[in-house]
């Protein structure tokens, strides 16, 4: 058992948190981490791909109930730049970077080169993103593809954590496949495909990924089954916008939670505390709830 | 983002147009800037429905007020429009029209978005820099408007469109010679915005203010992508940090 420095603090894969909040990929820029680090235990940077994206055209974002739609089309600047500005995310919080490819030997690629960063505490495995091998399928929804980029990059990243972040489709089938090819951690789950269509235009208006807490639910159940099925721990995401949130989430098997779009419309601290006024009020610590569902 | 909630002190109301004003202590804000706002019931909701705030022009500044002037086109400005005596806002976000130019300088707005141009009116007669206002009033436009906008913008030359495709062209020929001017300002839907930039490459320097939808308004979820060139490549850049005003040579239209 390690120390941990307060009610708040979790341990993921032997790294200390002092809370066990973290931004989802994607939803955290480096022009604005200081100002919400202190909420945070760990920070997890924007996906970053082998080369340069330049993203898809807008329309990116609709709004629907509680909740919205994007299709960013991973738009970053390619892994060389990216750990050249890699001193923007250091902010005294353990730092996760999501890493996306089309191809498992790229995804291994980079992990080689984020394994000797001293900077770098984990890898998450952003294995949503569509697949060029397959037709732009994803990772998640092909048989086997799970297991072959986790195993591919747990060789190129032997002495970091490996996170592996799935989809909400198959997620104990590709759950079990990522443990068995040595992955330390899986964060579930990524946003879910989605559609908007403009009536008065007539056409499809935004296809890509729903966040917010219309998915709450949805996210809830992959992680209490996920974290049944599986002896690895399990970073829950999805609609995370309150403190009793991040509460059910760890009830629900999560050791840490991370929050995303939800970040775009309320203050991470304020989601923190009270979270913090939930422990108080239980007299539970952080740590305590992963293993306190009745 | 940090969101504060503020005292609403009046709506006015004109068309489909609202007025909304509040009491601001925070940061000044500078001509084409832009507030993230929410209705407070919203906010507070477990189901933060609507979930996303709305970017909007500060329309204007002055001791210790702000005003927003937006249009009702869906859920979240309808009741922005009605909700009580307060709202949620950010602090005035984003990069604003550059003032440092000698004038004359010429301001259009195509459209019924007139919005961010009070308050750069209001600064440029601050910096004595002359400036002139070309404000389109399409067929369309509630009556209402039209006289709310005669008597906001008392010395402005109003142009009457027929909206279509002609009308950004109508409102550029009202506008003459365009090299008289050191410098253009718009603001309007994209066709205007679009014309405008053609029409001032090579002639005069033009800062265009750009409408998208918005989410994290701090440069986080890239949702908010403008396509302009960086170094003769075609990119895209974020509405919200890297404009709303963009520099017409450098955007990719």
């Amino acid at each position: 058992m390690v120390a941990r420095t307060s009610r708040l603090g979790v341990e993921l894969c032997g790294i200390l948190l002092a809370n066990p909040l973290m931004p989802a990929a994607g939803t955290l820029s480096k022009e604005v981490v200081g100002d919400v680090a202190t909420a945070y235990g760990a920070i997890v940077a924007k996906t970053v791909t082998p080369e340069p994206r330049a993203g898809n055209p807008p329309p990116r974002i609709a709004e629907v109930s509680s909740g919205m739609i994007n299709s960013i089309g991973l738009q970053n600047p390619g892994i060389a730049r990216f750990l050249k500005d890699l001193d923007a995310f250091d902010v005294g919080r353990p730092m996760i970077v999501s890493v996306a490819a089309d191809t498992a030997e790229d995804f291994a690629l980079m992990c080689r080169q984020l394994s000797t960063h001293s900077r770098v505490a984990a890898v998450e495995l952003n294995l949503s993103c569509p697949n060029l091998e397959h037709a732009g399928a994803t990772f998640c929804t092909i048989p086997g593809s799970v297991g072959e980029v986790v195993a591919a990059c747990r060789k190129t990243l032997p002495d970091k954590p490996l996170l592996a972040k799935l989809a909400s489709e198959n997620a104990v089938e590709n759950a079990l496949a990522a443990e068995r090819s040595g992955a330390d951690a899986l964060t579930l789950i990524n946003t879910i495909p989605a559609l908007s269509i403009d009536a008065w235009e007539r056409k499809v208006f935004v296809r890509g990924g729903l966040s917010g807490p219309a998915i709450k639910p949805i996210a809830l159940k992959v992680v209490y089954d996920v974290s049944r099925a599986v002896n690895l721990p399990v970073i829950g995401c999805g609609g995370v916008s309150r403190g009793l949130d991040v509460a059910e989430f760890m009830l629900a098997g999560a050791t840490a939670v991370q929050i995303g779009a939800a970040s775009f419309v309320r203050e991470p601290q304020r989601i923190l505390k009270e979270f913090s006024s939930y422990l108080t009020e239980t007299g539970l610590d952080a740590c305590e709830l992963t293993t306190t569902l009745g | 983002m940090k969101l504060h909630q503020v005292e609403v002190l009046d709506r006015e109301k004109f068309g489909n147009h609202t007025l909304l004003r509040y009491r601001w202590a925070g940061d000044t804000p500078r001509p084409g800037q832009f507030i993230m706002v929410r209705t407070t019931l919203s906010a507070s909701a477990s189901t933060l429905d609507p979930f996303l705030s709305r970017p909007l022009f500060v329309h204007d500044y002055a001791d210790g007020e702000v005003s927003l002037l937006f249009e009702v086109r869906g859920r979240g400005t309808a009741l922005l429009a009605e909700e009580s005596s307060h709202v949620t806002v950010s602090a005035p976000l984003g990069r604003g029209f550059g003032l440092n130019v000698d004038g004359p300088v010429a301001l259009v707005s195509g459209g019924v978005w007139v919005s961010p141009f009070k308050l750069l009116s209001r600064n440029l007669s601050l910096l004595d820099i002359p400036h002139d206002l070309y404000l389109e009033i399409p067929a369309s436009a509630p009556e209402a408007y039209a006289v709310w906008i005669s008597k906001a913008y008392p010395t402005a030359t109003f142009v009457r469109t027929d909206e279509g495709q002609e009308a950004p062209h109508d409102l550029l020929k009202s506008m003459g010679d365009l090299s008289r001017y050191r410098a253009l300002y718009a603001s309007g839907t994209s066709e205007t915005l679009a014309t405008l930039r053609e029409a001032s490459l090579d002639v005069v320097p033009a800062q265009l203010a750009v409408r998208e939808r918005m989410a994290c308004a701090v440069g986080s979820c890239y949702g908010c992508a403008v396509p302009v060139w960086r170094s003769g490549e075609r990119t895209y850049a974020r509405a919200c940090v890297d404009g709303p005003v963009f520099e017409a040579e450098v955007l990719a239209w």
